[in-house]
């Protein structure tokens, strides 16, 4: 198995982590070892029973590890006050755990007043929780918990997780008793978040599809939490380690890949674009010259309006903004290319048109850059992996290398 | 008089039904807060001045004079308020560190056995307490405070338990993870939730306490009991009458004031 964990500096350290309940024959968790790189999320995914969230409550020792460290920091927190240990930990759960007799504010103040902050302090910081996570401070603030959507505790939640700014957070699940729809959002809004916060995330999930979507790297446990592979997503849905990995990410691990890239991770190919008030043989002209078979025309604003054909723009009786077929597959370049394939098989020209977040036209994905965004992943997996080989192989040349 | 229905062995005394009625009353459009804040007061009010008007019309001989004038009116209001005051707060004082005791995970073991105690002391009817402890150690004030208290410490024992007890395990888990110690997430997240349950097991022993005060007139502790026990060797009705509705008056109006508390002390949000 390679290992995927060569950053410098791990945030969290787990040493041997055992978890044995007493007048049971196995252990729950048996010698997990793993390091966690600084800033990154770690996901740990597996069937339920596989002891992910045991390992996860055993870092900020809501259950005590039977055998084992745990390192935060390069600091064994194993034996220091659990208490205190926590209120530097954010926590999330599944069912959120807001409390209803406090107001938002009270919520995701808890920590700071734990921790003695002065009233203002912990005021202006709520605020900027608030804020952060996406809901106006003044609106929400005073709010009692059954005041608000699923979707917005959940954020409420988030903020509260991380109110004294804690450099390590764990989240089991955080997003799993959310509605589909309102769940992708959260997971990119939580990742938005991530990007500017850099916290140290490990997250719990059952769900391979969430792991591989807010995952720097993932760890796949099997029963006892005997970790199956721990790597990038790439990897793990490149060449995964054995059968049972492979069982676990299921069918279509490569349209999987494809939510790994986004949009503008990829070149864009241009495709031949004109304004509306161009007059019509420029046009004409612009679209023989190209090799497509239609041309895309934008508004004042550079805003896709219409695919027009060599017959559209020859009704020389229709204004150009009602000829031809409406621009539609649109889509953002933070989008990833799953999304942009699937704007793509409801396109008429089969690609789909990338806009920057004003709604102006960019340039254009089509299914062959798709092809090769996966060939490129292929190749840097198996780069790497020869790579680490080859290191691996290294210091044993003289005794290894007989023939 | 007011007779709560106490389930002995099993429900959650008063809290199931008073929240129950309170859900069909305001169903049926009955009356709003400010009518149940108002509206009692009014009534007993009503009933007293009836009462006074009642017994003004009345021919009183002098075994009637004896027990309807002012001050002994007053003196045994007083000693009922008093029996019924002294044995609640004991009733709380006992009940409720006890429903907490055994409630955390440490000594949740002693729960069934502490519930038997309890039990034993609510089945035993409330005149053999009595009794039973005139023959073992006297009569007195003190005597029936112990009697009141042993009859009614099960319903608030058990509302404070079941109060903790149905507090989202998850809100427990949250606060333990954020670094609330056991402590913190007893006084600020268990116990305010636990309230309205808590509260409506303290008025149903409040309730049983004010009728249960009427019986201490047996063992020489006074208290509206005293007048109607009057009334019934005499075989005099207005006094008897008298004793009856007081008693009935003095247990509603305190059932109000338990219900203003309920009502202010509901943890906002939920």
């Amino acid at each position: 198995m390679t290992d995927a964990s060569r950053s410098p500096e791990p945030m969290i350290r787990l040493e041997s982590l055992t978890k044995r309940y007493p007048g049971q024959a196995v252990p729950a968790v048996d010698g997990i070892t793993l390091d966690i790189p600084k800033g990154e999320i770690v996901v740990l995914v597996g069937p339920s029973g596989c002891g992910k969230t045991t390992v996860l409550k055993m870092i900020n020792r809501l259950i005590e590890p039977t055998s084992g460290r745990v390192l935060i920091g390069g600091e064994d927190v194993t034996r220091a006050d659990a208490d205190e240990l926590r209120r530097h930990i954010g926590y999330v759960i599944q069912q959120i755990g807001l409390f209803p007799h406090m107001t938002v504010a009270e919520n995701v103040g808890m920590v700071p007043k734990l921790l003695h902050w002065e009233k203002q302090r912990i005021a202006a910081r709520v605020d900027e929780l608030l804020e952060l996570v996406g809901l106006d401070p003044a609106e929400y603030r005073d709010r009692y918990p059954k005041e608000l959507s699923g979707g917005q505790r959940q954020r409420v939640g988030v903020a509260r997780a991380l109110g004294a700014d804690p450099p390590v957070m764990l989240m089991d699940e955080p997003f799993g008793a959310i509605d589909p729809i309102t769940r992708d959002r959260l997971q990119n809004e939580f990742l938005r978040i991530q990007a500017d916060v850099r916290k140290t995330i490990v997250f719990v999930t059952h769900d391979i599809d969430e792991a591989i979507k807010m995952g720097d790297r993932i760890a796949i446990l099997r029963e006892q939490s005997h970790i199956a592979q721990y790597d990038t997503p790439e990897a793990i849905l490149t060449a995964p380690a054995d059968g049972f990995v492979e069982d676990f990410i299921g069918a279509g691990a490569a349209l999987k890949r494809l939510n790994l890239t986004r949009v503008r991770e990829v070149p864009l190919d241009h495709w031949p674009a004109a304004s509306v008030h161009e007059d019509r043989a420029r046009l004409r002209r612009l679209l023989a010259e190209s090799e497509q078979g239609s041309l895309l025309l934008l508004d004042e604003e550079d805003r896709p309006l219409r695919w027009v054909t060599a017959r559209d723009l020859a009704r020389e009786r229709e204004p150009l903004h009602r000829v031809g077929l409406p621009a539609t597959a649109v889509v953002e370049p933070h989008a990833t290319l799953h999304d942009a394939l699937d704007e793509m098989v409801t396109s008429t020209v089969g690609c789909a048109i990338v806009v920057d977040r004003r709604g102006r036209y960019q340039g254009v994905v089509d299914l062959g850059t798709v092809t090769s965004a996966i060939d490129e992943m292929r190749s840097d997996v198996r780069r790497r992996d020869r790579a680490v080989a080859e290191a691996e192989a290294a210091p044993g040349d003289a005794v290894g290398e007989v023939g | 008089m007011t007779a709560p229905t106490v389930d002995r062995g099993g429900d959650v005394a008063g809290a199931g039904d008073a929240l129950a009625a309170e859900e069909l009353v305001e169903e049926l459009g009955g009356p709003s807060p400010l009518w149940r804040w108002v509206g009692t007061p009014v009534v007993l009010a009503g009933v007293c001045a009836a009462l006074y008007v009642y017994v003004q019309g009345q021919d009183l001989d002098r075994i009637e004079e004896a027990a309807l004038n002012a001050p002994m009116i007053r003196q045994r209001v007083l000693e009922h308020l008093e029996l019924t005051a002294v044995s609640t707060f004991f009733v709380i004082v006992i009940a409720v560190p006890l429903g907490m005791l055994v409630t955390r995970p440490a000594t949740r073991r002693l729960a069934p056995a502490v519930l038997a105690v309890a039990n034993v002391g609510q089945s035993i009817p409330s005149i053999g307490i009595l009794v039973l402890l005139a023959v073992v150690v006297g009569i007195g004030f003190e005597q029936a405070i112990t009697a009141l208290v042993l009859y009614a410490v099960l319903p608030v024992l058990r509302n404070t338990m079941v109060g903790l007890d149905q507090v989202d395990r998850s809100l427990i888990e949250a606060g333990r993870g954020m670094g609330m110690t056991a402590r913190q997430v007893l006084l600020r997240i268990e116990l305010p939730l636990a309230v309205p349950v808590m509260l409506a097991g303290i008025r149903t022993a409040l309730v049983i306490n004010v009728g249960t005060a009427a019986l201490a007139t047996f063992i020489g502790a006074g208290g509206l009991g005293w007048i109607i026990n009057q009334g019934n060797i005499h075989d005099r009705t207005p006094v008897l009458v008298t004793g009856s509705v007081l008693t009935a008056v003095v247990a509603l109006a305190l059932d109000w004031i338990a219900g203003i508390v309920e009502d202010l002390l509901r943890p906002k949000g939920t």
